[in-house]
């Protein structure tokens, strides 16, 4: 039984935060839940300002709005400022301390997880970072069998980079928070 | 039914599939880009047409002359693509052609905010040409799933009825991604309570009924119609004509064929209202289903509230609004624009408050909060923005 799972993702375009969002509503649906997630951005592809909404449920969900989101990925310093009044003590946020200081006056659980300099080192490019955090988020949530997330990848994302993506959504699964 | 996780631009594209569209022309322009990226692969596949215009005016000229050639047409924008619509849309109108016509609406006005949503094209997709003296079909989808189905519906409207019909979603609709269920069979089609209407040929001579009938086939140029199809007032065999004793009869069909088959067209969802509840909260698209949210979440907590959601927008269904009552109107917009429908419509006696907002959903804590303000008789403030009358 899964009530309502609120996940926020928000960064700059080209850091990965719709296709986080992708794998994870293809991962649910996979999974024969139901799913939703709101796209905002700006008009650049790359650079601009991009928000993803997800939402998991066993039911269908009417307001797919995140207001209480059990999870933040918070990739860019003005999305953590935009969004993280949403926060909770049941918050988990997930983001990079190279990018974002954590607030202090924030009772949220943070924690720092430098996805880009463990991406650049461990496959050599800085770009499958939001997979680690894909795994990461998927580790502690538990919510999402990881066999559905492997697929959803081979599903969502181009062929020759599925060995690349699955390596760093393991790499994401055995971080130590 | 196969379950996919996929957008509303997506769903419109499938749905439009399969309610037998074989002509697509457009311009991109987000957040429908997708529709037309989408058609120009799905349309070759099922020997359709798909067709890059120079503009959104000329795109939808297009659909029409593709539609009175016996194609099923389709177009996709946004706002600022919605209003280049104005004089296409005047010939679809009058000439009676059916044609689908999706907007998905942005902030505005003209280019505004790309990727984030509004609702300022409710009036706009009512008079979306000049001249008055006709009515509109206007659908709006609040889920992805209701975007397939409102595509099928529309596309079904439109051949019955000899018209335009617009889909009117938003940017949260076309590029939200969602559980989406897509039937594969004939029988689970049916199931959703769809049908396809397949394009049938005017046999002529006559043009149309000075009637309120709907189901008389379009006219098929080359087809023995002897109809011409032109942007003057048409006498009975399709003739151009300035006699108004004409133009009284054409437009008279404009307005009743729709007016007074009306019960083919009105859909709405209903939430809590049998027990007269305090306030009455309103939408449509997106914005619904947080109201949704509220509304059932406000019933936990034991308050009266109850709900309205506007599946069809126009004809604008005014019975829904006999009782007097307290009504609350989510809009995504500062200025209000189905609250100035929801008021005209309202019982005497009535309260009608707005709550609007543009490029952001409302959280269902807002409009709960508000919900209790107008219980505590407070008045609504909030940012200097909302404002009790618009």
């Amino acid at each position: 039984m899964v009530a309502r799972i609120e996940i926020l993702i928000s960064g700059f375009g080209g850091q990965g935060v719709v296709r986080i969002g992708q794998i994870l509503g293809q991962a649910a649906v996979n999974q024969g839940l139901y799913t939703t997630m709101l796209i905002s951005h700006g008009t650049e592809t790359r650079g601009g300002y991009v928000r993803s909404q997800v939402v998991i449920s066993d039911a269908f969900i009417d307001s797919p709005v995140v207001e209480n989101p059990a999870y933040f990925c918070a990739f860019s310093p003005i999305a953590y400022g935009m969004f993280k009044h949403l926060c909770n003590r049941q918050t988990v946020i997930l983001h990079n301390p190279n990018l974002v200081t954590a607030d202090p006056a924030s009772d949220a659980c943070h924690r720092a997880i430098a996805g880009e300099t463990l991406a650049e080192r461990e496959l050599g490019n800085a770009q499958y970072a939001n997979v680690i955090y894909l795994g990461v988020l998927s580790a502690h949530c538990g919510l999402l069998v990881p066999e559905h997330i492997v697929t959803a990848i081979r599903q969502r994302l181009p062929e020759r980079s599925h060995e690349n993506n699955i390596r760093a959504f393991e790499l994401g699964r055995e971080y130590t928070l | 039914m196969k379950r996919i996780f996929d957008t509303g631009n997506a769903a419109i594209t499938e749905g439009a599939i399969r309610a037998g569209c074989n002509l697509f022309a457009g311009y991109p322009i987000t957040p429908a880009t997708e529709i037309a990226e989408n058609m120009s692969r799905r349309l070759p596949q099922v020997g359709g047409y798909y067709l890059q215009a120079e503009d959104e005016n000329a795109a939808l000229h297009i659909c029409n002359g593709g539609s009175i050639g016996g194609l099923k047409a389709m177009t996709a924008t946004s706002g600022p693509g919605f209003i280049l619509f104005a004089d296409a849309f005047g010939w679809a109108v009058s000439s009676e052609v059916p044609v689908v016509i999706v907007n998905s609406q942005r902030v505005g006005p003209v280019s505004g905010i790309t990727g984030a949503p509004g609702q300022g094209e409710f009036y706009l997709s009512r008079y979306l040409t000049h001249g008055g003296n006709y009515e509109t079909i206007v659908l709006a989808p609040a889920s992805v799933q209701e975007a397939y189905r409102l595509t099928v519906r529309a596309f079904a409207l439109a051949e019955r009825f000899r018209t335009p019909v617009i889909v009117l979603a938003d940017q949260m609709v076309t590029d939200g991604w969602e559980t989406l269920e897509l039937p594969e069979t004939d029988d689970e089609f049916a199931a959703l309570g769809l049908e396809v209407v397949p394009r049938r040929i005017n046999p002529g001579p006559e043009f149309y009924p000075a009637s309120d009938e709907i189901d008389v086939p379009p006219v098929v140029l080359g087809h023995n119609t002897g109809a011409a199809c032109s942007d003057w007032t048409p006498t009975d065999r399709g003739h151009d004509t300035e006699d108004i004793t004409w133009q009284h009869k054409h437009a008279w069909r404009l307005i009743h064929k729709i007016v007074n088959n009306r019960q083919l067209i009105d859909e709405a969802d209903e939430w809590f209202l049998d027990d007269d509840p305090e306030i009455i909260l309103v939408g449509y698209g997106t914005p619904s289903r947080v109201i949704r949210s509220a509304v059932g979440e406000a019933r936990k907590s034991g308050l009266k509230v109850g709900g309205i959601r506007l599946i069809s927008l126009w004809p604008f269904q005014s019975h829904l609004f006999t009782r007097t009552a307290c009504y609350l109107v989510v809009e995504l917009n500062w200025d209000g624009q189905l609250v100035r429908e929801v008021e005209r419509a309202a019982a005497d006696g009535s309260n009608v408050h707005f709550w609007g907002r543009c490029g952001e959903l409302p959280s269902m804590a807002e409009l709960l909060d508000t919900v209790r303000q107008l219980l505590d008789n407070e008045p609504l403030q909030r940012d200097g923005w909302r404002t009790e009358k618009w």
